[in-house]
């Protein structure tokens, strides 16, 4: 952090323009897809009977669907609530990276950590897709402000979607209730596709499937826990000896 | 079925154990900005976990899967689901290619069979 010069400290940093910009550029096509998947959390949601306000607020201050649907699971299936934070944790690690990447593009030209942190709540998958095609294009000066008002669009818009899920699939004929309820594993399918770059990660993709049934019912609810940590660390390692052996 | 008693338990519940373990590393990417080499060994272990959690967080929708999903069998969510893998990869690696394609096959299978009608 640059320590703050009083006379730079006067001029506002956040910029009312910009703010409305970023929230504009949310209505996109990665946009109606977050939102499709947000009908489905919210599908979710109320299968599960869990209340509807605790649910908007999980995505408005959780904004990451994996951890969100990790969450709603987990209470659902009577994990202990200790091991369902602990999972939500180890799912939350890969947004760290994206925070550290994304940074640079959300600062603008005078740091400043609230507003630093404000956008770098927002950052979860669509966020830095997003933000990595669309913040070069804005004027350094406006970027914290755009990227906020991006990662606010995309929560109002999310949380719509949430409460439209809800409310909907009490009253949907059977095929579409179904298909509300298909979206969080396809997308999240798809998102572990398109990400997958080196061997390390389709041997964890595997590993960790595949691992799900086996620990299924462990006590204490640390099912996700072990198919996480256990398929991650074979993967990491497998991944590794063979790099040796061609080495 | 009914999760919580009072809509206050459960935003407490949100709050201390999905916003709390959650947010935490958003502040620490803050924090330590670029101090992070991001090829580490230490950050290629985290990010398979992750990858191995988010599969495993799928595999336990298909298996034990959640209303209406249940009437369905379980080759044909699995099926949905490799159709939309292929449907993603064949039509320009588009994610809304990918869901409709998955989505038709759910939607048909279900009409065929008869369930969830």
């Amino acid at each position: 952090m640059q320590p703050s010069d009083p006379a730079v400290e006067a001029a506002p940093a956040f910029r009312v323009r910009y703010f409305l910009r970023g929230v504009a550029g949310a209505f996109s096509v990665p946009g109606c897809v977050l939102m499709a998947t947000f009908l489905g959390f919210g599908g979710l949601l109320h299968d599960v009977g869990f209340p509807i306000g605790a649910g908007l607020l999980s995505t408005l201050l959780i904004w990451a669907l994996p951890a969100q649907v990790i969450m709603i699971g987990g209470i659902a299936s009577g994990a202990a609530l200790p091991a369902v934070a602990v999972a939500v944790c180890l799912s939350g690690v890969r947004l760290m990276p994206m925070v550290v990447a994304l940074m640079p593009l959300m600062r603008g030209r005078r740091p400043s950590l609230w507003l630093e942190l404000i956008a770098a709540h927002f950052v979860a998958v669509t966020m830095w897709v997003e933000g990595f095609r669309l913040l070069p294009k804005v004027a350094v000066e406006g970027r914290p402000s755009y990227a906020i008002g991006l990662g606010a669009g995309l929560t109002a818009a999310s949380m719509i979607a949430t409460a439209a899920g809800f409310y909907l699939t009490g009253s949907l004929p059977g095929p579409l209730a179904v298909a509300l309820l298909l979206l969080t594993p396809i997308s999240f399918t798809i998102l572990l596709v398109r990400n997958a770059r080196e061997r390390v990660d389709w041997l964890a993709i595997g590993l960790g499937a595949a691992l799900a049934p086996l620990v299924a019912n462990t006590p204490g609810g640390l099912d996700l826990f072990w198919s996480g940590v256990g398929g991650g660390t074979l993967a990491f390692f497998i991944a590794r000896l063979w790099k040796a052996d061609r080495a | 079925m009914t999760l919580f008693s009072s809509e206050l338990t459960a935003i407490l519940v949100v709050i201390v154990v999905g916003f709390l373990p959650n947010e935490i590393w958003r502040v620490l990417g803050v924090v330590l900005g670029r101090g992070l080499d991001e090829n580490s060994a230490w950050m290629q272990w985290v990010r398979a976990v992750a990858t191995a959690l988010l599969a495993a967080v799928v595999a336990r929708l298909l298996l034990t899967p959640s209303g209406t999903l249940v009437a369905l069998p379980f080759l044909l969510r699995a099926g949905a689901l490799a159709a939309g893998v292929a449907g993603f990869l064949l039509i320009r690696r588009s994610v809304l290619a990918g869901v409709l394609t998955a989505e038709a096959v759910l939607v048909a299978g279900a009409w065929w069979l008869g369930v969830g009608g």
